[in-house]
């Protein structure tokens, strides 16, 4: 009798989220926002707030739809620069925005998860790097389907044998997303943070300015070595992206 | 002799309201239980069919559904759904997921027969036939009535499991495996019961029979 009467509570808490776009993506509260796309990417929407993630982590809320429509002119020109192969190999079907994402407490503009193909963005990430950040995120659903082609410690090599990237992106105070006029190696202060988010800078710039980061590089060698590790494996998955 | 007395106004308004009451009471109640009362059925023997080998017919309290599978879409899933169907499997497979207006799903073989209901492990019960590699296609898209394989979170995971759509579910499409349509009897699936507001459903309806059209 016991045993009923939980399975009877326990059913009862599966009601919960029990929406098709639940069932393949475990975000609750997202709709569709266009489907039908060139380069199949789907774009889902949060219309309302949502917790996910190991102890409820990750939390985002609900979109404002006129900001949504606003930014996703922006959004979609750099999407659209991804051909639908490209994606397909590099584990990415799904786009969802919502407002305010943060990961631990700590705010985040987008967050790559492979294994459910999906990427989440924040819309209302910083406005002066907000394209940048799409092509970093991205970069990061690349290393994770291509690790051994973006290898952090062999990237690390590039660098003086006296520099240290930080234990974790999250755990440095080197945060400025600001291009550096004197690079040394590196465009960002950010780019110093862990090999990754050094990588994840290198692409992004190389797909907003790419005529600036050739000209920073005539002057910058370990920064040239850098720039050609990150265009010669990209060019491997595909030859027209960079 | 005896003196007729004459009902009142009050007391006739309450013979007739007891009446009404008691005939709506009694023909309710047979058309509750009854659920499958205004169901049109589906004779077989009126019916014809183009590809009469790709006809299953699954045979549920409210009658017969019947479904056309599609082998040039995804041929290794359509002969596994054979197969089962043949080795009479599918006999006894409880809906035991239902998301009212959207989707049931049936087909646990291990864990989702009516004999044998194993509500602990349900949804994870193997047909013993191994796994199947997903045949996903961009073209084939999932409106009422269509029947897909279930899968678990990753792809090439398919053995048993199916759902039928409900309704058109756009986003469903490439992302599961296409196995037919319903050509008949959208009606009865619509009859299977819920579980309320929740998705899994405690004493499920359940599938008598699931057979191949007999062409003979």
């Amino acid at each position: 009798m016991k045993v009923i009467f939980l399975f009877i509570i326990l059913f009862q808490f599966f009601h919960v989220n029990a929406d098709e776009i639940y069932n393949l993506l475990k975000i609750p509260n997202l709709e569709i926002y266009k489907l039908k796309n060139e380069n199949n990417i789907r774009y889902l929407n949060a219309k309302g707030d949502f917790k996910i993630g190991v102890d409820d982590n990750i939390t985002c809320n609900k979109t404002n739809k006129e900001n949504l429509n606003t930014k996703f002119q922006v959004i979609e020109r750099n999407i659209k620069r991804y051909n639908s192969q490209f994606l397909k190999k590099i584990d990415l079907k799904y786009i969802v925005f919502c407002e305010g994402l943060f990961i631990s407490n700590i705010n985040t503009g987008g967050i790559p998860d492979n294994k459910n193909r999906t990427l989440i963005l924040d819309i209302n990430f910083n406005e002066k790097y907000f394209e940048r950040m799409i092509h970093h995120e991205i970069f990061h659903m690349i290393q994770n389907s291509y690790e051994d082609d973006f290898n952090d410690q062999k990237f690390s090599l590039f660098n003086n044998s006296d520099f240290e990237y930080a234990e974790c992106s999250t755990c440095s105070d080197r945060l400025n997303l600001d291009l550096y006029e004197n690079t040394n190696g590196f465009l960002t202060e950010y780019s110093k943070s862990i090999p990754s988010e050094d990588m994840a800078e290198i692409f992004s710039f190389l797909m907003v300015n790419k005529n600036l980061i050739e000209e920073k590089i005539k002057k910058d060698s370990i920064l040239k070595n850098k720039v050609n590790f990150i265009k010669t494996n990209i060019f491997k998955i595909d030859e027209n992206i960079l | 002799m005896i003196k007729t007395i004459k009902a009142s106004k009050s007391e006739k308004i309450l013979f007739i309201f007891l009446i009404v009451l008691g005939v709506s009471a009694f023909s309710s109640f047979f058309l509750l239980k009854n659920k499958c009362l205004f169901v049109e059925k589906n004779d077989l023997k009126k019916l014809n069919f183009e590809n009469p080998d790709n006809i299953a017919v699954m045979n549920l309290e409210c009658g017969n559904v019947i479904i056309e599978l599609y082998p040039d879409i995804s041929p290794k899933a359509v002969e596994r759904f054979k197969t089962l169907i043949k080795k009479k499997m599918y006999d006894g497979s409880a809906f035991y997921k239902v998301v009212e207006n959207t989707l049931v799903q049936a087909g646990d073989i291990e864990f989702g027969n009516i004999e044998y209901l194993d509500y602990s492990k349900i949804g994870s019960g193997k047909s013993g036939l191994g796994l199947l590699k997903s045949e996903l296609s961009d073209n084939f898209e999932f409106t009422e009535g269509s029947i897909g394989f279930a899968r678990s979170t990753e792809f090439d995971s398919e053995d048993s499991e199916f759902f039928i759509t409900l309704k058109e579910i756009p986003i469903y499409q490439g992302e599961y495996t296409p196995i037919g349509k319903v050509k008949y009897g959208l009606d009865i699936i619509k009859k299977i019961k819920t579980g309320n507001k929740a998705i899994y459903v405690l004493r499920p309806d359940y599938i008598n029979t699931f057979r191949m059209l007999e062409t003979n």
